[in-house]
């Protein structure tokens, strides 16, 4: 497993977005018995979840986000040098989303903006190139954003999803350091292709662009191989990437992992010998939200900030494609956290 | 860690919610309700933490009845023999 690392910028601010619309899954569901209902909640861990209605698209989410971290930071609009937007849930197949965005955000000409597609591994991905990017010349202020709407994609009668998802956004804003000191944020970005058929959309795209069967429009997820691939994965992710970076899993404040189920987020945090207190939980609130989830449990996760010293925190995202990730960062205590609806 | 046979089906029958001494190995994975496409999740879970083992998805289907995770133990070397 390849371990790289970039000199490390600063995070300065995160947004996470989430519709309005909360939809309680104990409340009465014509798809599902209650029983039915009562042991997804209790093995799944959710609660409650945020829908987005049809007018809301990730796009929304994201670009209400951004603009609250622009407007937290300051920044001016001009400043803004790239703009990354990690979503499989973009507003069409072309422009990128991140056109959209760039257009509504009225940034500047110069200012790159392309989609990344990709899913739950998509943040470490995401911040990795944000980072590579702004080692750069000429990059100094990136933004990266990360938004799904699952719930879109989701077959109302499908158990295995159907009381999981719900819909996020986020904006994350970056920065390089005025010099190089020295530090480092360290990644792990992997894939396993042959898992491509346990987590897939298979109508819609322009290999079944209108399929017979409706079917084929929503998500389909092989729950025992997508949990498999977890459990085979992610505990050695955690542990070859703290060896790579030559850090003690005692030194990590928090792990951030992506919210895909409490049941399955126990049971890696007991293989891997991470103590409960130091995995957030927001998939009891907010459902599984995809990849977004990992913004959205910093922002939300009630993490303890000193005011001190910056938090050493190993972020995890792991799912379809299948791919995961990992991204070793510190939070600084200036780093200003938010979360909007909309 | 191993265990005999008795143990082995008080476990099996925790995992999939059924009093201790209401499986056996014949029981059928249809006469069991909580051994659906959760109880495999649950089932895989406590393979892996309580002997390490990590089976497929293909694996856990081609199981269809309890004695089928026993063999399972046996293949692994987690059952002790019968005295």
């Amino acid at each position: 497993m390849p371990i790289t690392s970039t000199r490390a910028p600063v995070f300065r601010a995160v947004t996470s977005c989430v519709p309005s619309g909360k939809f309680d899954n104990t409340a009465e569901n014509p798809e599902f018995t209650k029983e039915e209902v009562e042991k997804v909640v209790r093995m799944a861990g959710v609660k409650t979840r945020h829908l987005a209605d049809d007018s809301v698209c990730s796009s929304d989410l994201c670009l209400a986000a951004a603009k609250n971290v622009l407007a937290t930071l300051e920044w001016s609009p001009d400043s803004i040098d790239a703009v990354i937007m990690v979503t499989q849930s973009p507003d069409y197949f072309l422009p990128s989303t991140a056109c959209l965005i760039h257009r509504d955000l009225e940034l500047r000409s110069g200012c790159a903006a392309f989609d990344v597609g990709l899913g739950c591994s998509g943040y470490p991905y995401g911040i990795w190139l944000a980072s590579m990017m702004l080692q750069s010349p000429g990059f100094r202020r990136v933004l990266v954003l990360h938004g799904e709407t699952p719930s879109k994609f989701t077959e109302k009668s499908d158990r295995s999803v159907a009381l999981l998802f719900g819909d996020a956004g986020s904006a994350t804003a970056l920065e390089s350091k005025d010099e190089d000191d020295g530090s480092k944020w360290w990644f792990s970005l992997n894939t396993d292709g042959t898992g491509a058929g346990d987590l897939i959309m298979k109508g819609g795209g322009f290999r079944e662009r209108f399929p017979e069967e409706l079917v084929k429009n929503f998500v389909y997820m092989n729950g025992a191989n997508v949990f498999n691939f977890t459990i085979k994965r992610v505990p050695p992710l955690i542990e070859e990437t703290l060896i790579g970076a030559g850090v003690d899993r005692s030194g990590i404040d928090y792990f951030i992992f992506h919210q895909s189920n409490r049941f399955i987020m126990r049971h890696l945090a007991k293989k891997a010998g991470i103590p409960e207190d130091k995995m957030p939980i927001t998939i009891d609130r907010f459902g599984s939200t995809g990849g977004p989830s990992v913004p959205l449990t910093l922002a939300q996760g009630a993490m303890e900030r000193p005011v001190d010293r910056a938090l050493n925190l190993l972020l995890l995202g792991y799912g379809v494609g299948l791919s995961w990730g990992s991204a070793l960062v510190d939070l600084p205590p200036q780093a200003v956290l938010n979360h909007i609806e909309i | 860690m191993k265990m005999n046979t008795e143990t082995a089906l008080k476990w099996i029958a925790e995992v999939f919610n059924e009093s201790p001494g209401g499986i056996t190995p014949e029981t059928n994975r249809e006469d069991i309700p909580e051994w659906d496409s959760l109880g495999v999740l649950t089932l895989m879970a406590d393979l892996d933490e309580k002997f390490d083992i990590l089976l497929t998805a293909d694996q856990m289907g081609a199981m269809t009845k309890v004695n089928d995770i026993l063999e399972v133990l046996q293949q692994h070397q987690k059952l002790s023999p019968a005295n």
